[in-house]
């Protein structure tokens, strides 16, 4: 029974994922690419950088990258509080 | 077997590699506005080079060589500038590059449109962000692999 | 083109092979190798796909960091799957 709904479950996912496949666009032509050409257009102009990446990743969306290092800097007092050594009156 | 690591095999490979690995992180950190990569991803590329010096040498040859409050430090020192560098432009708006194409010492440098070398005294407020979440990710990555390292240990021998 | 495709393809049997290695293996260590194999495979197959950025943070931590910290895991725990 188990078994059953596992495979059943397999075949619709995989069913889904044809699907996509199937209805995938060509490599390097995405359906809106306004805001590609603006970066790649402009970059280089209005930032003065070279790689375009790292122009969007800390000028254009920068913001991301703050909720990305405050992410990590969670992630990092969390293990830090987790592992720590416990003090002696608090045993 | 944890407080001496791995076999001389891992140990002596390691010394050969693990300078290279951190010389790489660096490049990549410090070109991070002019070839692929940036401060994430060199910072890991370092914290991977102090990883493997854990592995290999296990917590017994870590004395004295890393110290965990500066490391904490450290990143808290990278938070604090990766804020402060996106406050600069508050008077535009949040995340403004104040310094870009501003002529001064500063990566003040314009760079000319389409396919070029790349100047490396260019691009703003964005090699030092490169710099500052750099610092962040490998400080902090390599302050929990130390952690669980460590603190796993005590609760062995307790 | 035709050889990038072939490339390609193979690269991502061998991701699939290596997943469900990861999965298959008994002895831990060998599975976080396995997992670390996989994951280098992604990093070629993104860097195949011109987006060195994400081959370089894939290779970094899904490679290197995620299997130091499973071997410091393995270390502290049992090596041998449970049956």
């Amino acid at each position: 029974m188990r078994k059953a709904i596992l495979f059943v479950t397999f075949l619709f996912v995989s069913a889904f994922l044809l699907l996509g496949v199937a209805e995938m666009r060509p490599f390097g032509q995405p359906a809106v690419a306004d805001m590609d050409d603006y970066f790649i257009t402009n970059a280089q102009g209005e930032v003065a950088v070279n790689n375009v990446v790292t122009a969007v990743v800390f000028d254009y969306r920068g913001f991301d990258t703050l909720g990305e290092a405050t992410v990590l800097f969670a992630a990092v007092v969390g293990i830090l509080a987790l592992f720590r050594k416990p003090k002696e009156d608090e045993r | 077997m944890s407080n001496h690591g791995m076999s001389v095999i891992v140990r002596t490979v390691t010394r050969f590699v693990y300078g290279l690995i951190i010389l790489f992180g660096f490049y990549v950190i410090m070109h991070g506005h002019l070839t692929p990569g940036g401060g994430f991803q060199g910072g890991a590329v370092v914290a991977s080079a102090f990883a493997l010096l854990l592995v290999a040498f296990g917590s017994a040859g870590l004395k004295g060589r890393l110290n965990l409050h500066w490391l904490q430090s450290i990143e808290e020192v990278g938070a604090l500038a990766f804020l402060a560098l996106a406050f600069l432009g508050i008077g535009t708006a949040f995340f403004y590059n104040l310094l870009a194409n501003s002529g001064g010492f500063l990566f003040g440098a314009s760079v000319p449109a389409g396919a070029n070398a790349g100047v490396l005294n260019a691009g703003g407020t964005v090699p030092l962000m490169n710099w500052a979440v750099g610092l962040k990710v490998m400080t902090g990555i390599a302050a929990v692999a130390i952690t669980m390292l460590i603190g796993s240990k005590k609760e062995e021998t307790e | 083109m035709i050889v990038q495709s072939i490339l390609q393809i193979v690269i991502l049997v061998l991701i699939v092979v290596g997943a469900a290695l990861a999965v298959w293996f008994k002895d831990l260590l060998a599975s976080v190798l396995a997992l670390a194999a996989a994951s280098l495979l992604v990093a070629l197959e993104f860097y195949l796909l011109q987006a060195p950025d994400v081959a370089i943070a894939e290779a970094g931590i899904g490679a290197a960091l995620t299997t130091a910290i499973y071997v410091i895991a393995i270390r502290r725990t049992a090596r041998k799957e449970e049956e």
